[in-house]
């Protein structure tokens, strides 16, 4: 059955329909919440919260947009309010452009993404990496660069401009690269 | 490092707001022949297409137990 026909279903109350769709969807927006937060439990929080929200207002869901969009907007939502929760959190200020581009080399970067399903250590480098960007600038490059959105998508799901994306999502590679470069250096 | 045309900071800085987008501009075009001849760029490139990959590939699997306690929070433990 289509994904289409489903959401009908699920509106017109069927809730084995409801529970379909859950199914189809929870993995991405778990893996999508943890990648913003970088904590399970917080993943967890933010997933049900989620798609809490998405059973309440179904009946909304117009199909003008797929509904996977739609739910990427919920959780984004979600992500930046539990961040914006956490206020005492220290994030990299980006005032500064001329840090941002160092034109330092590692050696050898190539094997690095094969390396990643098995490499605790990678792993944790990437985690504090991203952990030093603020969420506003992890979410774009999450949906941009990782999601795999379009620049204009990207735009509508968090609700900003596109000239603001590009913005932040050059920002957000280039400091990225860079923290990762050093660690690899140590 | 090649300052020919344009500087190897500008390209550096292209690089990251234009990566994935439709390139056919006038500045792409010379930021993709110094590309060509500046091998420190062509690496500060690769890196960053790199560390772009390493995101992608770097994925969490919910668990079992995180599947049933969603849908006993929606309710929906039932139709599971």
């Amino acid at each position: 059955m289509e994904e289409k026909e489903i959401i009908k279903r699920a509106q017109s109350g069927d809730r084995k329909a409801l529970a379909n769709l859950v199914k189809i969807h929870e993995q991405t927006i778990y893996n999508f919440a943890f990648k913003i937060c970088r904590d399970k439990d917080k993943a967890e929080n933010i997933m049900q919260e989620t798609f809490y929200s998405m059973v309440k207002s179904l009946h909304q869901f117009d199909g003008k947009s797929k509904l996977s969009t739609w739910l990427f907007r919920i959780v984004s939502n979600h992500c930046l309010m539990l961040a914006r929760k956490m206020k005492n959190r220290l994030f990299v200020s980006f005032e500064d452009d001329e840090n941002v581009f160092e034109e330092k080399y590692a050696a050898d970067w190539s094997a690095l993404p094969n390396k990643i399903t098995e490499n605790e250590e990678l792993k944790v480098i990437l985690d504090n990496a991203i952990k030093k960007l603020s969420p506003d600038y992890r979410m774009i490059f999450l949906l941009r660069d990782v999601e795999g959105f379009s620049t204009e998508k990207t735009a509508e799901i968090a609700n900003l401009s596109v000239p603001a994306v590009k913005s932040r999502l050059h920002r957000a590679r280039a400091f990225l690269r860079n923290e990762l470069s050093k660690s690899l250096q140590k | 490092m090649n300052e020919k045309i344009v500087t190897c900071k500008e390209v550096m800085n292209y690089i990251c707001e234009s990566l994935g987008e439709d390139l056919n501009s006038e500045k792409c075009i010379a930021i993709k022949d110094h590309l060509d001849e500046c091998s420190d760029c062509k690496s500060y490139y690769k890196t960053v297409e790199i560390t772009i990959d390493c995101y992608r590939k770097y994925n969490v699997k919910m668990s079992k137990d995180a599947h049933e306690r969603l849908m006993k929070f929606l309710d929906l433990n039932d139709c599971d």
